[in-house]
């Protein structure tokens, strides 16, 4: 009977818990910012490249998708501009794209030469030599073009910190414009040969020629999820998830370290584009409407979690059920 | 009133099966209240879990091979040729309400059963818990554990991604590498040379939810009914014999305890379901042979095998006009093989080394047998480094030393760690074994310093608590009446003995 | 009740402390419980609403999650704080049955049986050998209509259908996954690319990876053979000769193939000899060549079987 008295303010409780519950779903952070989404639009204010794209679209024929991705930037937004030469005074600093919408060459400025050839005497010289030509230390430079400099000097891992096995990357020490005019100097050695400097527009790529390319060429030394390995010898293949559009082209044409090189006929300019929106746009933003993602590397990670998350609270509580004498 | 209606209907169920006398016994049974005995339960509950989940999963999941284009919600694969298998599993995790938080759910339920099941089995093998009359009990969970392992490892496998796909690859060499047969089984199970006539996710599947989900079923009827028959084991302790079970009854106690932990099994499965992302594969995209992702591995349960495929040197042995691939059949074949075999022996390899034969209902402390904990220690060390070797390359990464070091150390490693940590812990026992009054609690002792400088030591009084005090144990009432009872001060409770 | 009393069965003391539950203050801990209990059902009224207004797994799993876990906690507090906490005891029995009952169930199996058996040891036999191979010939389908055999002709061909055999054959046409011909100058130096026999694209046993060395390194990369690779350019099988991974990661700087599943490391620049790890052979290489107009041809098939090793491999 006495449980019975008790039931009787039961029912009214649960009636008022579920209400709570039902108004915090409602009322909740996340409806409302759901709701949200289509007022808010890019426009308003100017979409900075970290914000995740949607990685999903509503044009299936689905009704029903993860909400817990949606967040409210178009993903037409992780275009690369370079600030410092679309405000250099004059000429438009571009060449004419080449045949692919969306990824065209830098083509540097003339007034570029000078400092950088100042910049490059003061800070590169010593190892690489007064005109590049490199050293007992330090390779050629001549030929490799205006993209390998800003690849290596763009990453922070030009000018070397130690003798590692591997340069690593670390912030740049040069600001992007004295970057463009090393870059630019060099290219004027060798005028036309060597790897340019792209500008990647990766509002036109296709993600899903990037995710194809990327499996075939990139995923078996930076792993699926770009977050890099150890390789033979001490080297390593290095994180993608700081890179940026032009970065990856970059490294695509040139080759750093032991990286191969893939030259247009290898990995057509289209091509390069699509990895390299997929790798600032994907490998950059996944998405994880499944949870945390415990750090991207797979069954390691979530091994650990299952044994010690999983069966460890498991077994705490066995630990508080039963007798521990 | 509602006494009289329950009684009607049991009566009525008894009428017709007879249950009531061996109901009786059933509830009766008694369960040791040890927190280490319920280890088994984590790996039952979250196979109920695994169950209903993957009837789920089964309502969406395509089992076929078939070349489809991807055209579901998630952008960077529309468009791509993918199987049926990957282009349905991406579509129950976005496109299928509920989807994603069920097919994380049964992946970590997966992960959380084979976990239970090796702790469950270490708590057996580490208290001798196997010997006479359990040792039937101990194959069939054996048997069970091994199956786990081919589940989850069929399982993963069918979303058909790089990664999966990878390991799937790596299963038909390891099939290829038996000697004498391996070519014609890899031919027969994926018809033919790999990745075969597409037949190989469709028998995967079968295999996966139908075969041995159904002989798991069936060891586990066995299993329990074993345990009910046999009874459970105890630890020693006061009133605790040889010839009797010292616990709490089935009905009521034990039921609702275990069916809270069933809530609180399921809880956590789906709390880590819905915030720990488990095995993105939309993240890696559809499997083709000629592609691979640097850093896969299988399950955490697969590693072992992994890791003992990286630390074989390349001992592939040319010889009577037949290639015998040791570097693969050995690692891959035999170990697994040698190491289940040993498990199958266990309990009869030490009967006959102890020459112990008598029956065993009371556990052994760890510490009591120092040589039988080396022996298990070390059996376990030796998995865990096995284990470890698998993730050479993360480690590498992780500490930042050459691939080919982490490599060499786990070369080392993998034999020479057993052996210490075997030594170690059969030396441990042994001091613990001798040291007085170890495991027992303390009392304190006030030191008092004599005016001649002596120095005098007195036990103090006892505090409760000090001296452990055990209710002797009673026979299990048949029927206990809690109307208008308080159950405080046992007022007005009515209790009838059996 | 009245049960009680037909049975006959005495009372027991009502002071006795084994029936008390374990809670020092029963009142509190129920109130405790009956919170629990009411969070779980919350939980479970929460998860149908999260379902009803959207599709996230945070929310799903938070209330289900969360829902079941207070709910079990309450369940079990009862189970563990407010039923009667023990101990109690019940009494084994032995597992084996009394001598004599042994015993005769042993007759049965030995002495009747035996008389039957014995007299009539051929139908014994028969029975044992019949049913033997009534498994045995459920086997043949079970296991024989599974797939083919591996074909023992080692004529390129049809990979499908043996081990041994690939699509390559003198005068391939070199094609990428995307069915692209290969020209000479598609590879920079230091560059790689997955291809495939024209017509065969994608397939598993035939996919080749291309290596452009310069041309000092490409001479030593294959001792014997320096006319297989073509300027520079030098292939070899993609599949790992350990467990047939596709051995895709190429480090420039070295000249090692680094296989992505077990970590074998291939020397190109002595033939793809492995240098460390598992694999314990070269990674077989192909003979190309290019054609007047430029394009990378095979000059020839592998000289002996890709991929992982097998008992019926030469």
């Amino acid at each position: 009977m006495r449980s019975l008295k008790k039931s009787a303010f039961l029912a009214p409780l649960a009636l008022v818990g579920s209400v709570v519950v039902v108004g915090l779903f409602v009322f909740g952070p996340t409806s409302a910012q759901a709701a949200s989404n289509t007022s808010v639009t890019a426009s308003t204010r100017p979409a900075p490249t970290t914000t995740s794209p949607n990685l999903f679209t509503s044009g299936s024929t689905s009704t029903t998708r993860p909400s817990g991705y949606t967040v409210p930037t178009p993903r037409s937004t992780t275009s690369t501009t370079i600030p410092g030469v679309t405000t250099l005074g004059g000429s438009q600093p571009y060449v004419a794209p080449t045949g692919t919408p969306g990824l065209a060459y830098l083509n540097l400025p003339a007034a570029f030469l000078k400092p950088g050839q100042a910049l490059f005497a003061a800070n590169c010289a010593t190892c690489h030599g007064n005109q590049a030509e490199g050293s007992s230390r330090a390779p050629n430079l001549q030929g490799l073009g205006s993209g390998t400099v800003d690849f290596w000097v763009s990453t922070g891992r030009m000018p070397l910190e130690n003798d590692a096995v591997q340069a690593t990357r670390k912030p740049p020490k040069f600001n992007q414009l004295q970057t463009l005019q090393m870059a630019a100097w060099v290219q004027s050695l060798t005028p036309g040969v060597g790897t340019q400097i792209p500008v990647v527009n990766t509002s036109k790529a296709n993600l899903s020629n990037g995710q194809q390319y990327f499996t075939l060429n990139c995923a078996a030394c930076h792993t699926i999820t770009g977050a890099g390995d150890a390789l033979a010898n001490g080297a390593y293949a290095p994180t993608l998830h700081l890179a940026k559009p032009y970065q990856v082209v970059e490294a695509i044409r040139s080759g750093p370290g032991n990286m191969p090189r893939f030259g247009s006929g290898n990995i057509t300019n289209a091509q390069a584009r699509d990895i390299a929106a997929y790798v600032v746009g994907v490998l950059q933003h996944p998405a994880n409407p499944g949870g945390y993602a415990l750090g991207g590397v797979g069954p390691v990670g979530e091994g650990f979690v299952g044994l010690l998350i999983g069966v460890g609270t498991l077994m705490l509580i066995c630990f508080w059920i039963g007798d521990r004498t | 009133m509602i006494d009289e209606t329950i009684d009607k209907s049991l009566n009525w169920v008894d009428d017709r099966l007879g249950t009531a006398k061996s109901g009786k016994t059933f509830l009766d049974k008694i369960f040791p209240d040890h927190w280490s005995f319920m280890l088994g339960e984590i790996a039952l509950y979250s196979f109920v879990v695994l169950l209903a989940t993957g009837v789920f999963l089964t309502l969406y999941y395509v089992p076929s091979s078939h070349d489809v284009i991807y055209n579901g919600s998630y952008i960077p694969l529309r468009g791509q040729h993918v199987s049926e298998a990957y282009s349905s599993s991406v579509a129950l995790s976005f496109d299928v309400k509920s989807g994603l938080l069920m097919r994380q759910a049964h992946h970590w339920a997966a992960d959380i059963f084979l976990g239970a099941m090796a702790v469950h089995m270490g708590r057996i093998v580490l208290t001798g818990a196997f010997r006479k009359p359990r040792e039937l009990n101990f194959l069939i969970g054996v048997t069970m554990l091994m199956l786990g392992i081919v589940n989850g490892f069929l399982g993963y496998s069918l979303p058909d991604d790089l990664v999966s796909g990878t390991g799937i690859r790596i299963a038909y060499s390891i099939i290829e590498s038996v000697p004498l047969v391996g070519s014609y089984l890899a031919f027969w199970l994926f018809g033919g040379n790999f990745p075969g006539d597409g037949s190989i996710i469709p028998r995967f599947f079968i295999i996966h939810v139908l075969i041995v989900p159904l002989i798991i079923l069936g060891l586990l009827g066995a299993h329990l009914g074993l345990l009910v028959k046999q009874k459970h084991t105890q630890f020693k302790g006061p009133h605790r014999t040889e010839k009797n079970v010292v616990g709490t009854p089935m009905f009521p106690t034990f039921m609702a305890k275990t069916t809270g932990f069933l809530f609180m099994s399921t809880a956590v499965t789906f709390l880590l379901a819905g915030f720990a992302q488990i095995n993105p594969f939309w993240q890696f995209g559809p499997y083709h042979p000629y592609q691979i992702s640097y850093a896969v591995q299988p399950d955490w349960y697969m590693g072992w095998l992994d890791g003992a495929l990286r630390i074989m040197p390349s001992w592939e042995w040319v010889g009577y006009g037949h290639t015998w691939p040791l570097e693969v059949f050995l690692p891959a074949v035999l170990f697994p093989g040698i190491i289940f075999n040993i498990f199958y022996a266990w309990p009869f390899l030490e009967a006959r080394i102890t020459k112990n034969r008598d029956y065993h209902n009371l556990l052994d402390s760890p510490r009591d047998r120092p040589k039988h904990t080396g022996a298990v220690v070390a059996m376990m060390a030796l998995m865990l480094m096995v284990f470890l070797a698998s993730s050479t390359d993360v480690l590498a990464n992780f500490f930042n030393v050459p691939l080919q070091d982490t490599l060499w150390f786990f070369r080392f490693a993998v034999p020479i760690v057993p052996v210490i940590a075997g030594w170690l812990a059969y030396k441990i026992c042994e001091e613990l074994r001798h040291e007085d009054g170890a495991g027992k609690r303390k009392r304190a002792s006030v030191v008092l310093r004599t005016e001649a400088g002596e120095y005098e030591s007195i036990p103090s009084e006892p505090r409760p608590g000090d001296d452990h005090h055990e209710l002797e144990p009673i026979e299990i009432p048949a029927f206990i009446d809690l109307v208008g009872a308080d159950l405080a001060t046992g007022e007005g409770v009515r209790r009838v003995l059996r | 009740m009245s049960s009680s009393t037909s049975n006959g069965q005495k009372p027991v003391p009502v002071d006795l402390p084994q029936l008390r539950p374990l809670a020092k203050r029963p009142e509190h801990t129920q109130v405790l419980i009956i919170i629990c209990m009411l969070l779980g059902i919350a939980g479970f009224i929460g998860f149908m609403v999260a379902y009803w207004v959207g599709n996230q797994s945070q929310w799903q799993a938070a209330s289900l999650g969360g829902g079941m876990l207070f709910f079990g906690f309450g369940v079990t507090a009862w189970g563990k704080y407010l039923m009667p906490r023990g101990p109690f005891v019940e009494e084994r029995h032995d597992f084996d049955s009394s001598t004599s009952a042994r015993s005769e169930f042993n007759a049965v199996i030995t002495q009747r049986g035996g008389l039957v058996a014995k007299r009539r040891g051929v139908l014994l036999g028969l029975l044992a050998l019949g049913s033997g191979l009534v498994g045995l010939a459920l086997a043949f389908p079970l296991l024989r209509s599974l797939g083919p055999n591996p074909s023992k002709d080692t004529s390129a061909g049809n990979t499908n259908d043996s081990l041994s055999n690939t699509n390559w054959v003198k005068g391939s046409t070199v094609v990428t996954v995307d069915n692209r011909r290969v020209k000479v100058d598609d590879l920079e130096v230091g560059g790689v690319l997955t291809v495939f026999p024209a017509g065969n694209a994608g397939s598993s046993p035939d996919q080749v990876i291309l290596i452009r060395l310069d041309n000092a390194q490409a001479a030593q990369a294959a001792p014997g053979r320096a006319d297989w690779g073509c300027q520079g350019i030098v292939a070899f099988s993609k599949l790992c000769t350990h467990l047939g991974c596709p051995v895709g990661l190429y480090q420039q700087q070295t000249q090692q193939l680094v296989c992505p599943c077990h970590q074998s490391i291939f020397n190109v620049n002595a033939g793809c000899v492995p240098e460390f790890g598992p694999a314990p052979r070269p990674l077989p290489q192909l003979p190309i060549t290019a054609t007047s107009d430029g394009y990378l041809v095979a000059n020839g098939s592998f000289n002996q079987p890709v991929g992982p090793g097998f008992w019926e491999r030469p």
